[in-house]
């Protein structure tokens, strides 16, 4: 097997004298769609914060691509591409300029146009971004996250507040930026999208990893321990009814 | 060598979106621009073209042709007020003791005599006055010094082995408006470049914009250099706007160096903008800049001579207040744009500018934090 792309040993935070990520161990294979998933609170966020460099490793280590975070953060943000929980831009810059200004902050260049094509905005170069939707605000920081071709892309509760529409065209974006081979960490609360999205999932609670594997070998150990659904599963739900009604196509 | 180049790219590109940025947004034009322009035109209303007068007592002891012609256009000019009850030197004294005088002039017996060897009258005045109207005299010193260098001009220059031809020099004297008008400059430095970023940079790291920034290598001293450049872009337009008024409505004459006074702005903007990089970046939201860049600012719109001329102020105060970071500021942008200075002049101006300027981007980048 190859040698993992990221490679978290024994991480650790402490606010306050409480633990708010407690020794987490896990490693992701390049190419992987990795879902870190848990309640509120769970220390998903501040985990992914210590990677990206943002927040200070109180203990621990974590390599990405062979380098290490804590020492070298620079190079990783070379390395790396960041999508926040609500991504904000400034008024009055045009969504070209904010893709310039991205490429311009790692010293590089880019075609501005085929950045926002990617993302379904390419006929929005000139519109302002206080103009954009949620959805579009969301594909647009992606788009801003890829400029410099980053070998690890993380999203942190990227559907969070989105309309479904919206939501199934992010889950299609973050697949077209995996099948381009770069390795995608996401944070989420929402189970159906880790188990559609996510080839593997962590689930953390309380600072803690209380279970790392498929979505499927999850399910299948559940169901072994002899778990059973009280109300019979349908064949569809209200979500595919909404979606039938109302189209799978993105709105604006 | 790329890797530089690469990291002035950056700087380059933030500028040129940042100073673009800032003329769609009408808010901080009217903040940046139209602001001061009403000042500059309710100020300069007040103020008006009125000179600034100096009662003062003259007391010629030459009896050259020189000195009588001297002190007869003297009594003709506006800026001076002269006192015939004050005959000699003790009722004079006496006087100025009362602040009934701003000051004494004082020709001595050789004034305006042809010294042996030479071609052409000299002397040197004397200006009295009291310790603690200090800043009077020296305005009125340096009122004065600009009506000999004209004469100066007649004289010499044509002589001296190596001067280029004598310009003459502005013959007006220093009026109301010209302290004014370098006041006001100030009061937009200001207005610009510390309430621009503490309004700005809370909002930004409420947002979380600069912490996404953050993930991406850009250095904060790229980041603030693209802020410095984009700044001083929008700066130098804004004070060109106040020069284009103050030069057709309210007759301003520049006697100075234009690049020189747009060297010495862009400093000036570098310097003051550091004070707004140090408050927004330390702070971490808008009641933290706030109440900060108030107590900041208030003094020095009170006490560099934005508002008000300084040389009115007890002794005491004008020394204390020459080192505030935005004194040097108004008194070289005065100097040098209606006093004929040039940046050489300037030592003591550019000196505590520089001093500023250090310590103020020591503190700005220590404090500075991205979220």
């Amino acid at each position: 097997m190859a040698e993992p792309i990221l490679k978290v040993t024994d991480l650790k935070k402490v606010y306050d004298d409480k633990p708010a990520v407690d020794g987490i161990s896990f490693e992701v294979e390049k190419g992987e769609i990795f879902g870190i998933l848990g309640p509120n609170g769970a220390g998903k966020t501040t985990t992914l914060e210590m990677i990206e460099t943002l927040r200070e490793i109180d203990g621990g280590s974590v390599t990405i691509d062979g380098i290490d975070v804590a020492s070298s953060p620079v190079k990783i943000k070379q390395i790396i591409g960041v999508q926040p929980q609500t991504p904000a831009f400034q008024d009055k810059q045009k969504l070209g300029e904010i893709i310039e200004m991205f490429a311009a902050a790692y010293g590089e260049r880019v075609n501005v146009k085929e950045f926002l094509d990617d993302v379904q905005l390419g006929e929005k170069t000139n519109a302002f971004a206080e103009q954009l939707s949620g959805g579009q605000r969301q594909r647009l920081s992606i788009a801003t996250a890829l400029v410099h071709s980053p070998k690890v892309f993380f999203l942190d509760e990227p559907t969070t507040g989105l309309d479904p529409q919206a939501r199934r065209n992010l889950w299609e974006l973050i697949k077209m930026v995996r099948d381009r081979g770069v390795t995608v960490i996401m944070t989420t609360h929402y189970l159906d999208e880790a188990e559609l999205l996510c080839d593997r999932v962590a689930i953390m609670d309380s600072g803690k990893i209380i279970a790392l594997d498929t979505p499927q070998n999850l399910i299948k150990q559940l169901l072994k321990r002899g778990f059973k659904k009280e109300v019979k599963v349908e064949q569809a739900n209200l979500d595919d009814v909404f979606i039938d009604l109302t189209g799978k196509a993105l709105r604006d | 060598m790329h890797h530089i180049r690469k990291q002035l790219f950056t700087v380059a590109v933030f500028t040129k979106l940042s100073t673009r940025r800032f003329f769609r947004d009408t808010l901080a034009l009217f903040f940046g621009i139209l602001f001061p322009l009403i000042f500059l035109f309710v100020f300069g209303a007040l103020s008006g073209n009125d000179n600034v007068t100096f009662t003062v007592a003259l007391l010629n002891n030459s009896k050259t042709a020189y000195a009588h012609n001297f002190a007869h256009q003297l009594g003709h000019e506006k800026t001076f007020k002269i006192d015939k009850d004050a005959g000699d030197l003790s009722q004079a004294k006496e006087k100025i003791s009362r602040g009934q005088l701003d000051g004494i002039i004082v020709l001595p017996p050789d004034f305006g005599a042809v010294q042996a060897g030479q071609s052409h009258p000299s002397g040197t005045a004397q200006v009295l006055y009291n310790k603690s109207s200090s800043g009077t005299g020296e305005t009125l010193t340096s009122v004065l010094q600009g009506s000999f260098r004209a004469a100066n001009a007649k004289y010499v220059t044509t002589q001296l082995p190596f001067s280029v031809q004598g310009k003459e020099l502005n013959q007006k004297n220093l009026t109301k408006f010209d302290y004014t008008f370098a006041g006001l400059l100030g009061f937009s430095i200001i207005g610009m470049g510390i309430f621009g970023p503490v309004n700005v940079f809370p909002e930004l790291k409420k947002q979380g914009i600069l912490r996404r920034l953050r993930t991406t290598p850009i250095k904060t001293w790229q980041y603030f250099l693209a802020t410095m450049f984009s700044q001083a872009l929008t700066g130098l337009v804004a004070i060109a706007a106040q020069f284009a008024v103050a030069l057709t409505v309210f007759h301003l004459k520049v006697a100075g160096n234009y690049f020189e006074i747009i060297a010495f702005t862009i400093l000036s903007i570098f310097m003051i903008l550091g004070l707004g990089l140090a408050i927004g970046g330390w702070a971490k939201n808008e009641r933290q800049a706030a109440p900060l860049s108030n107590i900041i600012v208030f003094p020095m719109l009170f006490l560099s001579g934005t508002f008000f001329p300084r040389f009115g102020m007890p002794t005491w105060l004008q020394h204390v207040t020459n080192y505030l970071p935005l004194t040097p500021v108004i008194d070289g942008l005065r100097l040098l744009t209606t006093e004929g200075k040039h940046l050489t002049d300037l030592g003591p101006q550019l000196a505590i500018i520089g001093v500023w300027f250090v310590v103020i981007y020591a503190v700005a980048f220590r404090v500075f934090r991205w979220e």
